[in-house]
């Protein structure tokens, strides 16, 4: 009560931090969706490394196009269709997870539209990379120069908003060769392949000091209060149907079978 | 004609309308004005409160000119109509609705969702078709880059069509589905030009008959303007016609009706010469047929941008006949031998090896044009596309490095490619990175035609029907020859007619002695 006081003195939004480390990423999802659907109260999730390479692809992307399907049926790598829309990206342990959840009126100037919450959220990175590498909001992604660290997606509610950022802190050149060249890409790739397009986060700063300046950032904006996993059950409804979902070898093997020559059909080019 | 009349009348509402307000700002600068002066018993309150001014017209009250009511300008006018829409939607409930169309079904667009975004993609419908919806309530997810966003209903109404489903791409401003909505409700943009002319036509009748508006008198009449101006096209009364809409409306059937059991003979009414009325004297009203609005999406859609682009290009058309006798031959040859009952030998993957080879020797016919930087890269592959008529639309998918490539495996993959483009599932990969493009228009029929070039490539083939056609041999004896007319559209900004003419010789020769191929065999 007393903090609420506090918060309303300063006119700042409360925001419920909750931290976790090595959280498999398809609970992440399937619980930032569930407080941005099922709350009305401004969340920050940060998840502190995945707990296995995973491929999480956006809500509409086709697995056909995106994956190297057969090395990752071969090698069982499990691949997720997420809630929001977005690319393409291979997570694991060396990946942190930001994701921000704020209804509508909580970020003055800050309207439900993609452009203007990226904008938002590229000056608070702003703030937390300040006088590191060349960091700056380039398209959609958060890069070093024009190489890509931290990829986005959002989903806008009618009275709320969730932007989450997957940053790769590390990664195993050998999980990328997981992900084709996507077809639609931002510009500044310039049709570069995955190692020549990323970076390594780690080669800037510690990983404990990204989450700390990443929340003294969101200071200037929320009053930022820690939240417990209890806090967080106790909000959720008990039951709620997911959008993320894990897909089964089953679909990614038809996927792979599709993308052969099929059978020979009537001509009927002009 | 009648545009004129509308002004006159504006001015004349406007004038009214000012003089009220002026009376009422005497009053009270600040505040609208009272609740009483908005309950009319019928629905069109502002409206009846009119006549009674007119009746007791009074000079208005300092700070305005009076006069005959025309010297109100535009940001007047513009004012009027804010100030109304401000205070009371529903005091136009009569005038707004005759502003919609007659079932009172309005468009629901996809809105700009963030700058720069030109397109979305349908993830999800919320609501089926006839549904109730209420304002705000969210109608369905949309895709835009990195996010998905909910649209949410500017109406409460009832969905009465959706016309995407999930999987299409939408452009910002297209209309997602239509509603039909509440007679409160306007969509603001109906007002500014419907209200002040809606108004002049009831204030039209008004001033004739002196009576307060009245559905049940003999007053004015609650209609569209279309129906308004469809009555008086037909030189019928609207006072004289039973309304079947709801609250006594007329509708456009209730005129037609009208007319059939009158005919169109009354020559007052009818906006035809003189000369035809005789001929139409006893025909019967039949209904216009109407048009119909076709938007284009999909492959459509991106024809017409890539045709514009191709129109801003120099073409130049070579045009040449292959004697195709030998082909004709070495295609039933395949047929005959082939071992595979589920291969079809066609006379395409022939041609597209011959073009290849003639690629080749031509490499400057296999290439793409950079203007800005005045250059021109000669293509590594032959990516050969191949233009497709599918129920879409036009697609042109093409066949990955040719030169590699054995007939039988041209058979293959274009059979593959058939496939996918009939059932719409052709991937991102088969459509792009063509360098040259054929047109087997002569699939379908026709001599030939003159194609446009599929940029960035430099040159496309298109090629008419095989055709038996008469020819004279050495010896001046006729023979029967088949024939194939190719029309090649060229970039002259990159090619001229020497290089294009060798290179269909080059292919020519190719086709009518197809024997040559086995001197390539490796």
């Amino acid at each position: 009560m007393g903090l609420l006081r506090q918060s309303e003195k300063l006119g700042l939004p409360l925001m419920n931090l909750v931290r976790f480390k090595g959280m498999p990423i398809l609970d992440q999802l399937n619980l930032e969706e569930k407080l941005l659907r099922t709350t009305s109260d401004n969340w920050c999730i940060v998840n502190d490394g995945a707990n296995a390479p995973t491929v999480v692809m956006g809500v509409s992307g086709k697995p056909a196009e995106l994956l190297e399907l057969e090395s990752v049926i071969g090698d069982n790598v499990p691949v997720i269709k997420r809630f929001t829309g977005g690319g393409t990206v291979i997570v694991d342990e060396g990946t942190i997870f930001v994701t921000l959840i704020c209804n509508k009126d909580a970020v003055p100037k800050v309207q439900p539209y993609p452009r203007s919450i990226m904008s938002w959220s590229g000056k608070l990175y702003d703030e937390v990379f300040q006088g590191i590498g060349d960091f700056q909001l380039r398209e959609n992604d958060y890069v070093f120069g024009n190489r890509k660290f931290g990829g986005n997606a959002q989903s806008i509610t009618k009275d709320r908003w969730i932007h989450h950022t997957s940053f790769l802190w590390d990664y195993e050149d050998r999980n990328m060769t997981y992900l084709k060249l996507p077809s639609r890409a931002p510009e500044y790739r310039s049709a570069r392949d995955h190692t020549e397009f990323v970076c390594r986060m780690r080669e800037y700063l510690q990983r404990s000091a990204f989450i700390d300046k990443t929340i003294k950032a969101l200071d200037n904006y929320f009053m930022v209060q820690p939240a417990t996993p209890a806090d967080v059950n106790s909000c959720q409804v008990a039951k709620f149907a997911h959008s993320t979902r894990l897909l089964s070898k089953q679909e990614l093997e038809d996927a792979c079978s599709s993308t052969k020559p099929g059978t020979i059909a009537q001509s009927a080019s002009i | 004609m009648i545009p004129i009349r509308i002004v006159n009348r504006k001015r004349a509402w406007a004038a009214v309308t000012r003089r009220f307000l002026t009376s009422h700002a005497a009053q009270n600068p600040l505040s609208p004005p009272p609740a009483a002066v908005f309950t009319g018993h019928h629905g069109i309150p502002f409206l009846s409160h009119l006549p009674s001014r007119l009746a007791r017209p009074s000079h208005a009250a300092a700070g305005f000119a009076s006069s005959e009511g025309v010297s109100i300008g535009n940001f007047e006018l513009i004012l009027i109509v804010v100030l109304c829409w401000r205070w009371k939607r529903r005091c136009f409930s009569g005038i707004a609705a005759a502003g919609l169309p007659e079932d009172g079904t309005v468009d629901v667009p996809l809105a700009q969702t963030g700058e720069g975004i030109a397109e979305c993609e349908l993830l999800q419908w919320f609501v089926k078709e006839g549904d109730e919806v209420d304002e705000f309530q969210p109608l369905c997810e949309v895709q835009s880059d990195k996010a998905t966003i909910e649209i949410t209903s500017r109406y409460k109404g009832r969905v009465s069509r959706m016309l995407y489903v999930p999987g299409d791409i939408v452009k910002v401003g297209e209309t997602l589905l239509k509603m039909v909505v509440d007679e409160s409700q306007v969509p603001a943009q109906s007002l500014d030009s419907q209200v002040p002319i809606q108004v002049s036509g009831n204030l039209d009748s008004e001033l004739s008959s002196g009576a307060d508006l009245n559905t049940t008198g003999g007053g004015g009449v609650l209609c569209t303007p279309a129906v308004r101006h469809l009555a008086k096209q037909y030189g019928i009364s609207l006072s004289g016609i039973q309304g079947s809409g709801k609250s006594g409306r007329v509708l456009k059937e209730d005129i037609l009706k009208f007319a059939a059991q009158k005919g169109i003979i009354e020559s007052s009414g009818i906006p035809l010469g003189d000369q035809l009325q005789d001929e139409l004297g006893s025909v019967q009203v039949i209904e216009n047929p109407s048009d119909k609005k076709v938007t284009l999406r999909g492959f459509q859609r991106a024809m017409v941008k890539t045709m514009s682009m191709a129109a801003k290009v120099p073409h130049f058309y070579f045009v040449e006949d292959i004697k195709c006798d030998a082909l004709v031959e070495l295609k039933a040859s395949f047929q005959k031998q082939t071992t595979d009952p589920g291969v079809k030998h066609t006379f395409l993957p022939l041609l597209i090896k011959a073009l290849s080879s003639a690629l080749s020797l031509y490499p400057l016919v296999n290439s793409s044009f950079n203007e800005d930087a005045m250059e021109v890269v000669l293509k590594g592959s032959h990516n050969i596309g191949i233009a497709m008529a599918t129920p879409s639309g036009l697609v042109v998918p093409n066949i990955k490095n040719v030169q590699s490539l054995s007939i039988l495996e041209i058979t293959m993959e274009l059979a593959r490619l058939q496939q996918l483009a009939l059932a719409n599932k052709l991937s991102p990969e088969d459509v792009t990175g063509g360098t040259v493009t054929l047109s087997n228009i002569g699939a379908i029929g026709g001599k030939f035609g003159s194609p446009l070039l599929n940029l960035p490539e430099v040159a496309i083939i298109a090629m008419g029907r095989i055709q038996k056609v008469p020819h004279f041999d050495e010896k001046g004896n006729v023979y029967p020859a088949s024939i194939m007319t190719v029309n090649i559209g060229a970039d002259h900004r990159v090619l001229d007619g020497a290089t294009v003419a060798r290179f269909c010789s080059e292919w020519k020769r190719l086709i009518e002695k197809p024997e040559l191929f086995i001197l390539q065999l490796r």
